[in-house]
């Protein structure tokens, strides 16, 4: 029965090739539009979680609660220590000491006058030790547009935007002014070593950026740090994993009722990350629920007109002594047959067409030149284990589903006509 | 029922609705057919023959009366019952062929085959053999769009008798054929008739066919106005 079923579907091309047409571009849709709304968004969260989140990050209870100020006076102290425990307990975690600043950049004119000043967004990281990963983590090395990295005390990095604004060269001596963590006015000269441009517009306006040891000169903050980001092995953001943590350390220092106590937050309690995530989840089960919508209506639809074509030949079975059910069971069959090979043909050209887009990604550079979003300038898709089924279920769901909805009309038939049917 | 009866129709009436009354297709119908018998119900439009074909070929069932085929009450049997009795012991052959058009001339042939669990060499030499008896073994690879006419409704006859069911019911038949072709198929039918000792029942207003039945059976209004046996005016040849 199977073979003559097979038969059938593949010798009358309007009840397979049609459906089958359907289901491939619904899966294939289905799959492209997860995996570019996962890569676009996991892009997102992983640019914010590499410059600012972590996947896990610790602050002092005081500075996370006005960490928009960057309050370094509310700074983490005791880092080591911290560090030393922290890599005992989760040795899979590599841990990062940031300290973000702010002050002025003022730019010598060489004749005791100043060519031009500006604020400046200060970022500090651990440059020099070489072990660190902060500079791939960062991917500062492709960024810098003129000159190179710091390697020497009291050499920075500027935003390229900024040093154009102010016409600053390589080797050029600029001053910073600001405050130490303890509340004193602090002044440093460094020579511009090279120019920056991350491409996310937030982090390029203004941007100063030195090693972490020059930092703790400048603000006084020997052995300690204003955050200190933690990334999971491989790079890829566990959001189980990091609340888990996070809950463990926390727990430690519940009853701890300094306010400097050291605090930590999963990426998803930052920035309304955590919102993003579930943006993502909602998102792509919203893409299946309206493709399993969608293809039911239209495979109903091409049920319906299916039956109605197939009458007769219904029709001559029940004549012949098929049974009402045998005929619905069938069609069932039929509809699991055409449904898996659509799902197939769809799972591979979504596939392709999602690793496409991982590799080539969209340029959307120009449309986000005034962003203050930490969003990539090219937004690629993301081919995840998940992709595999989450087109293909629900297009063997959609064609089994219209099939069972088209194929209650054969209950309804009434046998007692058949022989008045079947003359036409 | 007498011991020879294979169909038994006992007072069987048969009311339809219309509008907001009822229709009565067949008052109070007593009937009995006998096994091997070659027999054919008359009569104009509306005289009640589709609808006592209907219930003889368990596709209906009466309002009041017994219809009893093979030994089994029509109107006790649930639909997957029906559907049973159609596939084991009944054959069926339309005015039009209703030959499945995607599947070859073996394949239309062999679908009963396939309901009732034969095996694929057992199937082969029961559909050979059918199309031998129609004189189509040479055409089995064929669609059915490749058919003429006749031999359209000789595999239509093929697909009843491959089963080697003991009721046909055949609902004019040779309406679509031209004169030869209907003696042909009438022929082929009167043979398998009397080989196979099936029971052959037409509805027709053919006379050709109506040439060779051994009983008519007239109908008017829903009421047997006439019953004859008669010598056959065609013989096989």
């Amino acid at each position: 029965m199977i073979r003559f079923l097979i038969k059938g579907i593949l010798g009358d091309k309007n009840r397979s090739v049609l459906p089958i047409i359907i289901i491939t571009i619904g899966v294939s849709l289905t799959i492209l539009l997860s995996g570019y709304l996962r890569g676009v968004m996991g892009d997102m969260i992983d640019q914010s979680a590499r410059f600012d989140t972590g996947h896990v990050k610790i602050m002092s209870r005081s500075y996370a609660e006005d960490q928009v100020q960057m309050p370094n006076d509310l700074a983490l102290l005791g880092v080591e220590a911290i560090k030393e425990q922290l890599a005992s307990d989760y040795p899979d975690v590599q841990w990062a000491d940031r300290i973000k600043f702010g002050g002025l950049i003022d730019v010598p004119d060489g004749k005791e006058g100043s060519k031009g000043q500006g604020p400046a967004a200060g970022l500090a990281f651990d440059l020099f030790s070489g072990v660190s990963g902060e500079d791939e983590r960062l991917n500062i090395s492709h960024s810098i547009v003129k000159g190179k990295l710091p390697s020497q005390p009291r050499e920075a990095l500027i935003g390229n935007d900024f040093a154009d604004k102010l016409n600053i060269q390589m080797g050029d001596e600029i001053t910073y002014m600001g405050t130490t963590m303890n509340g004193s006015m602090t002044f440093e000269n460094f020579v511009v070593s090279g120019t920056i441009k991350f491409g996310i517009a937030a982090m390029d306006k203004g941007a100063i950026i030195i090693d972490i040891s020059d930092a703790r000169v400048l603000l006084d903050m020997h052995d300690a740090v204003g955050e200190l980001l933690g990334f999971f092995e491989g790079g890829v953001y566990d959001d189980d994993k990091a609340l888990a943590i996070a809950a463990e350390f926390n727990q430690k220092y519940a009853h701890d009722k300094d306010e400097y106590a050291p605090q930590m937050f999963a990426l998803r309690e930052q920035n309304s990350l955590g919102g993003y995530l579930d943006y993502v989840d909602y998102f792509a089960g919203l893409f299946v629920g309206i493709f399993v919508f969608a293809m039911s209506v239209v495979l109903w639809n091409t049920g319906l007109l299916g039956g109605l074509r197939r009458y007769q030949e219904f029709g001559i079975r029940l004549a012949l002594g098929e049974s009402r059910g045998h005929i619905y069971r069938t069609l069932i069959y039929e509809a699991i047959f055409i449904g898996f090979t659509g799902s197939v043909a769809g799972t591979i050209v979504g596939l392709s067409g999602t690793y496409y887009l991982q590799v080539y990604g969209i340029d959307v550079g120009d449309m986000m030149q005034e962003s203050t979003m930490m969003v990539p300038s090219i937004m690629r898709a993301k081919m995840t284990p998940d992709l595999l089924y989450i087109g293909f279920v629900p297009g063997l769901f959609a064609m089994v589903f219209g099939n069972m909805l088209s194929g209650i009309g054969i209950y309804k038939r009434s046998t007692a006509s058949l022989f008045k049917e079947l003359e036409v | 029922m007498t011991t020879e009866s294979i169909i038994s129709i006992k007072d069987v009436t048969k009311r339809f609705p219309v509008g907001g009354g009822e229709f009565t297709a067949l008052h109070k119908i007593n009937l009995e057919f006998e096994t091997g018998e070659f027999s054919g119900l008359i009569g104009p439009s509306g005289s009640g023959k589709t609808t006592l074909l209907n219930i003889m070929g368990s596709l209906d069932t009466p309002t009041e009366g017994q219809a009893i085929v093979m030994g089994k009450d029509i109107s006790k049997l649930t639909h997957k019952q029906s559907a049973l009795l159609r596939n084991m012991h009944l054959g069926f052959v339309f005015q039009v062929y209703n030959l499945l058009p995607v599947y070859t001339v073996f394949e239309n042939v062999e679908f009963s085959l396939l309901l009732q669990n034969w095996s694929a060499a057992e199937r082969k030499k029961m559909v050979m053999e059918s199309l031998e008896w129609v004189g189509l073994q040479d055409i089995a690879d064929k669609k059915p769009a490749k058919l003429s006419g006749g031999e359209g409704q000789r595999v239509a006859i093929a697909r009843a008798m491959v089963k080697r069911p003991e009721i046909v019911l055949a609902d004019e038949p040779t309406a679509n054929l031209d004169a030869a072709n209907a003696h042909t198929i009438i022929q082929t039918m009167k043979r398998l008739s009397h080989e196979l000792k099936t029971t052959f029942i037409f509805s027709t207003h053919d006379e050709k066919v109506m040439g060779y039945l051994d009983r008519i059976i007239s109908l008017e209004d829903g009421k047997v106005k006439k019953e004859q046996q008669v010598e056959a005016k065609f013989s096989l040849s």
